[in-house]
């Protein structure tokens, strides 16, 4: 019944191509993450987020004065609007950030109503990110908010905003990785909902809240404070085999290992552990035991399937090294990502065709309705 | 892989029963099997977000039961009034919608979508909109009435006034009519986001952001537009004639399922003329001569007058004002958003397509800032 059309029901889409793209490649059979032609690890080290989110959105590495110019751009961009500041603190102080910024951004972002997305404004919304987390989260712990800081990159200035002081270099720097490595990866599911949003010719406030809310979910981005709590549970590396073998039988889920792309180890995750490993040995004694005992169970119950420890997984111990609580993992997973999903906007809106997929009826044929009287 | 079907037309992304668009037959069915024009004389909004929810229609006591929740569930809490508060009464309603949905279903901890919860949010959205519309005139805002049904509160926290029975029956209808509608962009976003296990209110506040844009709920708005600079049924002929001249596109004509007459369309069609009687004959020979126009450019398309066309007819009636428009269409989608995020719980996978790449061969290098 389904308009006449030939297709078969893919769940989740899967193999299903939702768009084309020139932004980010999951090459998931060779276990490569490229941006616009760069592969990753040759970009996470070596690059600024700022010069990453340049290249994203127009798609080659800055020269010195575009990467000035930017950097300055995103500075100003750091100030909330009256408005949103006023919503923020209309928000309870418990409630969950990801709510707090799906909210702030939809109201930092109404002066633009229905401009067509473009680049300044993909700037102005990527500068707002870390301002509003870092605001909320001072007043969760009963602190006046913190002015940004110009003088300070993207980095820098949120770890200054959230404790009111400036970060170790060391610190800056994996921040500013895990900011590379996460700022984009194909068409997970929060871009994907971005993108169709775009396609109904929505501005780019309205892609960015709905893409907030598909990260939220714990199937999504809502992992990383999961993973923790597991960890949190296993409390030490010689525990891991008992429990994990225990959690098994429970048929608890592991966190932080499954991905639908990688055939390989995911190359984030590759970055992200050797990084643990350096900051964060206590957290790296113990997740790289868990990590090797889940593989192995893994592999036990399905040797056919690759091993699949996800880029969640050892984020979470950075991301705890540099001093986040982990009820910011997941927000500063968007701090990252909007950078992505703002690319994607862009691109959409260049090439558009809304995205208007069939479903298949699976609901009785036609009848006629009951009068309300007679309904029993 | 798959051939790219650009913007995944005639891909199915999704098993519902929901709703069914019969694009080939002209025909929309709602869940139960109920073809809309059989539901739609018979049904108030109400009953159609049970039949949505359900599957079945109410019987006297759970509409009754319903209703109830409903009426109670219309007061904001204080973080979406606090938020409501702070935005400039002049923006687009839409973002009003979008920002308070947001705010009041701000929670501390993450929860799975519920039927109360989708009670809940159905029934805060007159109250949000009421209060938008009131706050651009400059009005103070007006206390939900429990007495009174969905649609009617809805006219009353917009005027502050008892509503006129005539445009009640104008907006329910209208209410019932676009409540769900198969894979539609804005149902798609908020099932890709209910996909990842994220929770109602994020659901909805995609499906409004998706609502917003031009091409998917802006087209009733759009059509009002088009039909006010014609002005006149004598000056439809001349306007319509020097438009396709300059290419413009007719707003409230074309739609990528049906391949009939929109069956929703020929109900509000019906009714504009009681609704509006001096638009009706604007609109009814832009209708005619936009369609012939159309006909005589490509005769291998079907018939294409939209929803969106005679909905603005009929919600003009109601005295609905257009800005306002595409905010009432949230108010009856969702209804429709919610059932297809509670029906997708049975079976949730994560929406996560693939994507052709068309950038550059991979593994080039980067070259330094310096030599940049």
């Amino acid at each position: 019944m389904s308009g006449g059309n030939n297709s078969t029901y893919v769940p989740g889409l899967e193999g299903i191509i939702g768009a084309q793209t020139a932004i980010s490649l999951v090459d998931g059979a060779n276990g490569r993450l490229v941006y616009q032609g760069y592969v990753i690890a040759d970009l996470a080290e070596a690059m600024s987020f700022e010069e990453v989110a340049f290249l994203l959105w127009e798609g080659r590495l800055p020269n010195r004065a575009e990467l000035d110019a930017l950097s300055s751009e995103l500075a100003s961009s750091r100030e909330l609007t009256q408005a949103a500041t006023i919503a923020l603190d209309a928000l309870p102080a418990e409630t969950d950030p990801m709510d707090v910024l799906r909210s702030v951004v939809s109201i930092q972002g109404v002066e633009h109503r229905l401009a067509k997305p473009t680049r300044p404004l993909a700037i102005h919304a990527t500068g707002s990110f870390p301002t509003i987390l870092a605001t909320f989260y001072r007043r969760q712990l009963g602190l006046p908010p913190v002015k940004p800081r110009s003088d300070l990159g993207h980095a820098a200035n949120y770890l200054y905003m959230l404790n009111g002081k400036e970060s170790s270099p060391e610190q800056v720097r994996a921040l500013n990785t895990y900011l590379v490595l996460l700022a984009d990866h194909g068409m997970n599911a929060s871009t994907f909902t971005a993108r169709v949003i775009a396609s109904t010719e929505s501005d780019l406030t309205s892609c960015l809240v709905g893409a907030i809310g598909a990260l939220k979910g714990p199937a999504h981005g809502g992992a990383p404070s999961a993973v923790m709590d597991q960890l949190e549970k296993i409390e030490t590396a010689d525990r891991a085999e008992t429990w994990l073998r225990d959690a098994r039988k429970r048929k608890e889920r592991f966190m932080g290992f499954g991905h639908r792309v990688y055939r390989v180890y995911d190359p984030r995750a590759k970055i992200l552990k050797e990084m643990c490993r350096q900051m964060n040995p206590k957290f790296y004694d113990l997740a790289s035991k868990v990590e090797e005992v889940a593989l192995q169970i893994l592999h036990e119950e399905h040797p056919e399937r690759p091993q699949s420890t996800n880029v969640e997984f050892y984020s979470a111990g950075v991301l705890q090294a540099i001093g986040l609580p982990k009820e910011f993992f997941t927000p500063t997973f968007a701090v990252a990502r909007v950078a992505g999903w703002s690319a994607h906007v862009l691109e959409q809106a260049a090439h558009n065709r809304i995205i208007r997929p069939q479903s298949e009826y699976i609901g009785p044929e036609p009848r006629k309705p009951v009068p309300l009287a007679e309904r029993g | 892989m798959a051939e790219l079907s650009p913007g995944l037309e005639g891909v199915v992304a999704a098993e519902t029963a929901v709703s069914e668009v019969d694009g080939a037959n002209g025909r929309l069915i709602y869940r139960g099997g109920y073809l809309i024009e059989d539901i739609a004389p018979v049904a108030s909004f109400e009953e159609i977000a049970y039949l949505l929810w359900h599957g079945e229609l109410p019987n006297e006591k759970e509409l009754d039961a319903l209703r109830q929740q409903m009426a109670a569930a219309r007061s904001l809490n204080k973080s979406a009034r606090g938020t409501l508060m702070a935005m400039d009464p002049s923006i687009d309603a839409m973002d009003v919608l979008r920002t308070v949905v947001s705010a009041q279903g701000a929670s501390k901890a993450l929860t799975k979508p519920s039927l109360e919860e989708a009670i809940a949010m159905t029934a805060i959205f007159p109250t949000i909109v009421g209060a938008a519309h009131r706050r651009r005139q400059g009005k103070d805002l007006v206390e939900p009435r429990s007495d009174l049904g969905h649609a009617a509160n809805l006219l009353w926290m917009m005027d502050g006034q008892e509503p006129d029975p005539q445009k009640v029956h104008w907006v329910d209808s209208y209410l019932v009519l676009l409540a769900d509608h198969g894979l539609n962009a804005s149902t798609f976003a908020a099932r890709v986001v209910a996909s990842t296990g994220s929770d109602l209110a994020s659901c909805v506040v995609g499906a409004i952001a998706a609502l917003k844009g031009p091409a998917h709920g802006g087209a009733t708005f759009a059509a009002r537009t088009m039909l006010d600079k014609i002005g006149s049924a004598d000056n439809a002929e001349k306007w319509l004639t020097e438009a396709h001249g300059r290419h413009e596109r007719f707003s409230g004509f074309g739609h990528r399922v049906y391949r009939t007459y929109d069956p929703r369309a020929k109900i509000l069609r019906e009714m504009a003329k009681q609704a509006a009687p001096e638009l009706h004959q604007t609109a009814a020979r832009t209708e005619e001569v936009a369609l012939k126009i159309l006909h005589d450019a490509h005769p291998e398309r079907p018939n294409a007058t939209n929803v969106d066309f005679w909905a603005s007819v009929v919600l003009t009636g109601a005295g609905i004002p257009k800005a306002l428009f595409t905010c009432l269409f949230a108010t009856s989608r969702v209804a429709g958003w919610t059932a297809h995020v509670l029906e997708s719980l049975s079976d949730l996978r994560i929406i996560r397509p693939a994507s052709r790449w068309v950038g550059p061969e991979p593994g080039r290098k980067p070259l330094q800032l310096a030599k940049r």
